[in-house]
């Protein structure tokens, strides 16, 4: 098993660093000169030049690269170009807020997906399966920013008594109470896409192992259809359920920008969003390569549990 | 004689082709469902200029915020442009993102994924790295990224959908070349001394044709939905220009006024879009990819 993770960890090498050069690469993409967006409403040609080599914008972009890795790595993501704050601050400041809106928004998407899944799956073409479906399509088609706005204009303005408010943030620590209210429409945005996916797993697992000899042999041997379900045939069928939730989690930032945005949630999304019109590419920089880090470490992550939950799956083969 | 046969052979040989067609069709509603919908969404977009009741771009500020009624039908904006009329011809913008976003990801990903199945070695293995690389990153957030860096402008909101539709196209035509490239039809093409372009053209890439089809047609469906975002978060086309995202954003300041129709109409147009593209995708894949097809 530590071999597996060990090798698995040196194929992540290459990629880790094709994604630090594409990350750099795309700051560099920019028509707008950094300098000017740092400077401000200077424009003395002196302090432009003094900037410039400030910044380290004077030199060529190899050594530009090396000298933003090697900061990188240490945990220095440069400076905001707006507030001049430090990058990972900026990041490490909104973290939590991220988080703690994507696992809501998790877990409300896992447990409708378990209980609507099972019962989909259990009683297979009947009205719950056909409506659990449909909503599983819908769901997938729906724009995130369209229910927001949906769900903002019902709970916020139309259904009078103002049950959760329009947006905003209190932080959990402030007040609990205010924290969840603010938190439930954000976080069922951001559930619904992924219930769907997450629906969709949990069905076609489920009917694929009710399908298995096991499960015949465990309903011959007369057991309870609870136990055959739960006992027998959940337990393998949440494999690729498990999956797909480690990715959701390594996607949480991507998943919140849109959500962020709209019921002004501050997290990393929204910050990224905000430094966007700004030409403040050392944050958008910053959150592109935390993302991807962070997703490629949930990828990691899956797939050493994976192979730890199923021991069906050879080492040797996945690395192969 | 011979003549009264050779039309009756036709006209069976059309009959049966006819009668194939409604038999698929039959056994596969969702497609027809699917198809008339982004059929109908393709002919909105072609020929908004006919369609439209009103000039999108028309400010009349009498006709401001208007709800749903006779004259307009999904009511108007604040500035009093025709809602239904923008949805009409934010189509055009929509479609062609999707459409043209997703040839290029089918073209590029294509290729390559063909000639690193094909060649393999090494030169696979740096490709697939690359790819790899490209997949790290978490579409919308890499679609972003790199629209902000260009600008915000539709062909560049194009080619970052492009891109990140890259690696699915490159990991699904990989897949299938390495199936197929030990077949012995291709070892006998490659014998009797077939250059090697011609044995991936007409020998590997029919096989290929099914998946990529189904592939194309769910990616239309996230490329509909990512200009959408990109153009909700000011990446798309810049105003007044319609676009269902951006024409969403810009409603969200009347929301507290209840101004719902604002919203409502690109909203549904982006959801039947998503939607039909989505439904005819899964049914595409049931039909012509029984490997593909889910257990469900």
């Amino acid at each position: 098993m530590i071999g597996y993770i060990l090798r698995r960890l040196l194929l992540m090498v290459p990629v880790a660093f094709l994604v630090t050069v594409g990350v750099f690469a795309l700051a560099r993409l920019s028509p707008v000169d950094p300098v000017l967006v740092f400077a401000g409403e200077e424009r003395d040609p002196a302090a432009l030049a003094a900037i410039r080599q400030d910044l380290g914008l004077d030199q060529p972009p190899p050594v530009q690269y090396v000298a933003w890795l090697s900061h990188a790595m240490q945990g220095d993501l440069g400076r905001s170009f707006q507030n001049k704050q430090r990058v990972s601050e900026a990041i490490l400041e909104r973290l939590p807020a991220t988080f703690e809106l994507g696992l809501a928004a998790l877990l409300i998407s896992v447990t409708l997906a378990l209980v609507i899944g099972i019962v989909s799956a259990v009683k297979r073409n009947s009205v719950v399966d056909l409506v659990s479906t449909s909503v599983t399509l819908m769901g997938v088609s729906f724009p995130s920013f369209f229910l927001g706005i949906v769900l903002i204009l019902l709970f916020a303005y139309v259904i009078p008594g103002r049950i959760f408010p329009p947006g905003g943030y209190v932080p959990i620590t402030q007040d609990v109470g205010e924290n969840l209210r603010r938190l439930v429409l954000p976080a069922v945005t951001l559930a619904t896409a992924s219930l769907a996916l997450n629906l969709r797993q949990v069905r076609s697992s489920l009917l694929d192992v009710f399908g298995q000899e096991y499960v015949r042999t465990a309903r011959a041997k007369g057991l309870r259809e609870s136990a055959v379900i739960i006992r027998h045939a959940l337990k393998n069928a949440l494999i690729p359920v498990v999956t797909l939730i480690g990715i959701q989690i390594g996607a949480i930032i991507e998943g919140a920008v849109i959500t962020e945005t709209i019921f002004s949630w501050p997290g990393v999304g929204r910050l990224a969003v905000q430094a966007i019109p700004s030409h403040d590419y050392p944050v958008v920089q910053g959150v592109v390569l935390v993302s991807a880090l962070s997703f490629m470490a949930s990828t990691l992550l899956v797939d050493v549990l994976y192979a730890w939950l199923d021991p069906r799956i050879s080492y040797e083969a996945a690395t192969a | 004689m011979a003549g009264a046969t050779v039309p009756l052979t036709l006209a069976r040989a059309r009959e049966t082709r006819f009668a194939g067609t409604r038999y698929f069709l039959r056994r596969n509603p969702r497609m027809i469902v699917g198809g008339a919908i982004v059929f109908g969404w393709l002919l909105a977009a072609l020929f908004a200029p006919f369609v439209a009741p009103y000039d999108p771009l028309k400010v009349d500020v009498l006709s401001a915020l208007e709800p749903p009624g006779s004259v307009h039908w999904l009511g108007t904006d604040d500035l009093g442009r025709d809602v239904l009329s923008r949805v009409i011809w934010g189509a055009r913008v929509s479609l062609s993102v999707g459409l043209i976003s997703v040839s290029i990801g089918l073209l590029c990903g294509t290729s390559i994924g063909l000639a690193a199945g094909y060649i393999g070695g090494k030169f696979d293995l740096l490709i697939m790295r690359a790819i790899d690389a490209l997949l790290a990153f978490p579409a919308l957030i890499l679609a972003i990224a790199i629209t902000s860096a260009l600008g915000p402008q539709i062909q560049n909101a194009m080619i970052a959908i492009g891109i990140v539709a890259i690696p699915a196209y490159a990991r699904l035509t990989r897949g299938q070349v390495l199936a197929v490239r030990a077949r012995e039809y291709i070892v006998a093409a490659r014998t009797v001394g077939c250059p090697p372009l011609r044995i991936v053209l007409r020998h590997i890439f029919p096989n290929v044709m099914n998946a990529l089809i189904v592939q194309v047609t769910l990616s239309t469906a996230f490329a509909i939905l990512a200009e959408a975002a990109l153009s909700f978060l000011g990446l798309g086309p810049q105003p007044p220009s319609p676009s269902w995202g951006q024409d969403i954003n810009y409603s969200q300041r009347y929301l507290a006024n209840l101004k719902w129709w604002m919203s409502a109409g690109p909203g549904l147009a982006i959801f039947t879009a998503v939607f039909a593209f989505n439904f005819l995708g899964d049914a595409l894949r049931d039909a012509l990819d029984p490997r593909l097809r889910r257990s469900a």
